[in-house]
């Protein structure tokens, strides 16, 4: 009887422990800063990044660097930021940097930015994005530009491809429509697409407004964010959509488009043009899209102006660290070879990633912007090893490699996304969209003259909470 | 007087002595419900009044964040696409399961390999079956079911874009995944019925659905109350299916209470206040369920 109470006690105490087991950390005088988006898998990637760690931690004899392999995830960001427990340092895109600085889980970087002499080598379009209120929160590491992504495959089945294997330009959207009908009518696949679901229609619906000259929101004198999209120029974009669907018939059937599914019926071939970036084929990868079916064209241009959208990706630092570890973290991203003044270590280590790249099959060759000056050290870095590294026909996307050096002559202008409630935007437009994809009778001036009180009313009027 | 207090005294200390050890064996699953269900429902209703910024309380508002989510003009189709979810899944996937596990029950061979066929979609992840479900719902050619149309000569069908329907095809695809487990309830409620009952109602020449109306149905009708409640709890707070099949579209056709928590407290810029505000109002609308659930349970048991 006794034994059998002595074991239920010590099973109870186990099972006690085993619910408080992982609190607890280890201690070391070292400066520590994790490192988020670790490979978790054994591999190139994976033997690099230790490569590096052991180089970086030869380099600063203070500083120990921890693996975290977690990577940037709207699910289970808002937890980890407020348990403490994000990384250091972790990288997502510019995207986000509404919502992470204005919870304020983005620690101030201007300090070590000014100290390493970088405030001033920002390149302008960039900069805006990652300041608020005059301070630095975020490093930024790319910035592309949107342009017109196609496949070679389905663009010489319809004719499309010149004879030195260039895609035929089309000037603007008007175009874009015949091309795509011709697509339709030679392979049978849908000519372009447009993603419609979990904000991804809202947010290329934006871009794609601009260029016909809509705009979605002003600050009157007060300061009050007033909504702007009831307007003929936003209605007009609308009812291209529209006519896309129910006048052309170009779209895929499927008019639930989310991100996923927006690189699945691409890179498997169901589509001829879509909207893309520099930043495609990391998507493209995954379905295994054939190298030299991928391309890539500058955007057209709309009835009012040829505007593309700026994107990227950054680095944030944890608000938990403190100067040293904000210093450390900096330097960190800098070695690993992100950075306007390239020594040997972030050259080589750069270097790396593009052999990463090529191991991987994914396509290098595409020109990005520069989120530093044109001229610093790292764009000049970057333009080496697209020629070095090339792994697919350049003429698939050599005029958008010529206008990014020169977007003045393209004349192309860059524009970042909406100012505030970005997120609940795109939630309304996708609305928009999916209603005029779906209803052949929407009337489309009423839908967006909805939209427009649905954004002021829901968010803009409250945006103090 | 005093020998009795001292009688009743032992007796408590002995019954104390008794159940410290099941308080003491009980105590890390009361350790986990404390810090998964009980702490964050409370936290979460206490926050739901105050301005947050992340998940970090600033100030006090008042019922600031239920006025914003209340006064949304979507909150009104919000809530009715969740009561929409609710019927149809009483319509399509209340009875299912019922005559299923009655089919099972009259089977000779075979039942026990049609039950684990039948649980089968039970121990598939959520969101892999519902990825599945959207593949076979796919508008084009190469949906499994528009394949299945063009066997009819008919052409594709838009499925989950077809607002009208969205909320009844999602039901579909949880009703697969989800009888099994009220198949086996009802299978063992079923089981459970004296033989006696059936020999007694053969004998007065009572038939097949005339068995089942006299004998099963009212020998099984508590578990099927209790379902029932258990069900429109369950369904109230669909929020994967959605996510992974529509993304709450087309245009908000399929957004339920569950999803818009997801949209204002992951997605959204900052509006963690207004999430915890919807979790505050659908907390209060399933209590009331819950009670029932309880008072009916109390019932039932006391039938027994």
């Amino acid at each position: 009887m006794k034994a059998k109470k002595l074991l239920s006690l010590s099973l109870a105490a186990v099972l006690a422990m085993g619910t408080l087991a992982g609190c607890g950390e280890k201690k070391s005088d070292k400066i520590q800063i994790s490192v988020g988006g670790w490979p978790a898998k054994e591999g190139q990637a994976l033997d690099d990044k230790v490569a590096q760690k052991a180089g970086y931690e030869a380099m600063y004899p203070g500083v120990e660097i921890v693996p975290d392999t977690w990577a940037f995830d709207l699910n289970t960001f808002y937890p980890k930021a407020n348990s403490g427990k994000l990384p250091t340092v972790y990288n997502t895109h510019y995207t986000e940097v509404e919502k992470i600085v204005s919870a304020g889980y983005a620690a101030d970087l201007t300090e070590k930015m000014k100290a390493d002499g970088f405030e001033n080598l920002l390149n302008p379009n960039v900069a805006p994005i990652i300041t608020s209120d005059g301070k630095i929160y975020a490093y930024p590491i790319s910035a592309h530009i949107n342009g017109l992504a196609y496949n070679v495959r389905l663009f010489e089945a319809a004719g499309l491809m010149n004879e030195d294997g260039t895609p035929k330009q089309p000037k603007d959207w008007n175009e874009v429509v015949e091309f795509a009908k011709l697509i339709k009518e030679k392979t049978g696949m849908a000519g372009f697409m447009f993603p419609t679901a979990k904000n991804q229609g809202g947010w290329r619906f934006t871009m794609f407004a601009w260029s016909f000259g809509a705009d979605f929101m002003e600050q009157d004198a007060d300061g009050k964010w007033i909504a702007t999209m009831n307007t003929p120029e936003c209605e007009a974009a609308l009812q291209f959509v529209k006519d896309l669907k129910w006048v052309h018939d170009v779209l895929p059937s499927n008019t639930l488009i989310d991100d996923q599914e927006y690189f699945k019926l691409f890179s498997t071939g169901q589509v001829g043009m879509m909207f893309g970036a520099d930043d495609t084929p990391a998507n493209t990868v995954k379905y295994e899209m054939p190298l030299d079916d991928l391309g890539l064209m500058p955007m057209p241009a709309g009835p009012a102006r040829r505007v593309t959208m700026l994107g990227g990706g950054l680095f944030f630092v944890s608000d938990k660290a403190d100067a040293d570890q904000i210093n450390a973290a900096v330097d960190w991203i800098k070695y690993t070879g992100f950075t306007p003044k390239m020594d040997e270590a972030a050259k080589e280590n750069r270097e790396k990633l593009y052999q990463q790249y090529v191991s991987e099959g994914r396509l290098v060759g595409i020109r990005q912007l520069s989120p530093w000056s044109e001229d610093s050290e790292f764009n000049q870095f970057e333009k080496e090893m697209n020629e070095k590294y090339l792994n697919a026909n350049i003429n698939h996307f050599k005029a958008f490699n010529d206008s990014i050096l020169d977007l003045e002559a393209a004349g192309i202008e860059i524009q970042t996304e909406e100012p505030v409630c970005c997120q609940d935007l795109y939630t309304v437009l996708d609305n928009c969209v999916q209603e005029v994809l779906n209803n052949k009778d929407a009337d489309v001036k009423q839908l967006l003259e909805n939209a427009n009180a649905d954004f002021q009313t829901n968010y803009l009027d409250n945006m103090a909470y | 007087m005093k020998i009795e207090n001292h009688i009743i005294r032992q007796k408590q200390r002995e019954r104390a002595k008794k159940n410290l050890l099941a308080w003491l064996l009980f105590l890390p699953a009361l350790i986990v419900l404390y810090f998964i269900i009980w702490r964050p429902q409370v936290m979460g209703f206490a926050w739901s009044f105050f301005r947050m910024k992340g998940y970090r309380v600033e100030e006090f508002v008042g019922f600031d964040n239920y006025r914003i989510v209340l006064s949304n003009t979507h909150f009104v189709q919000w809530l009715l696409n969740t009561v929409k979810y609710v019927l149809w899944s009483l319509v399509v996937g209340f009875i299912p399961p019922y005559i299923v596990a009655l089919m099972i029950n009259e089977m000779v061979h075979l039942k026990n390999t049609f039950k684990v066929v039948i649980y089968l979609p039970m121990i598939v992840p959520g969101i892999a079956a519902f990825l599945i479900w959207k593949l076979m719902y796919s508008s084009d050619a190469t949906g499994l079911l528009n394949m299945f149309l063009s066997l009819f000569g008919m052409e594709p069908y838009v499925w989950l874009q077809d607002g009208r329907f969205t909320i009844l095809f999602i039901v579909i695809s949880m009703t697969w995944k989800s009888m099994g487990g009220a198949m086996l309830l009802y299978f063992a409620a079923v089981q459970g019925i004296s033989t006696e009952l059936y020999e007694a109602a053969v004998i007065d020449g009572a038939g097949m659905w005339k068995r089942i109306l006299h004998v099963t149905l009212p020998q099984t009708s508590g578990v099927l109350l209790l379902n029932l409640i258990r069900q429109i709890i369950s369904v109230f707070q669909v929020m994967e299916e959605p996510l992974s099949m529509t993304g709450g579209g087309p245009n908000e056709a399929s957004v339920s209470l569950g999803y818009k928590i997801y949209q204002y407290g992951i997605v959204g810029n900052n509006q963690v206040g207004q999430a915890l505000a919807i979790s505050g109002i659908m907390f209060v609308l399933l209590i009331i369920c819950t009670i029932f659930y309880f008072y009916f349970n109390k019932k039932i048991q006391e039938q027994y």
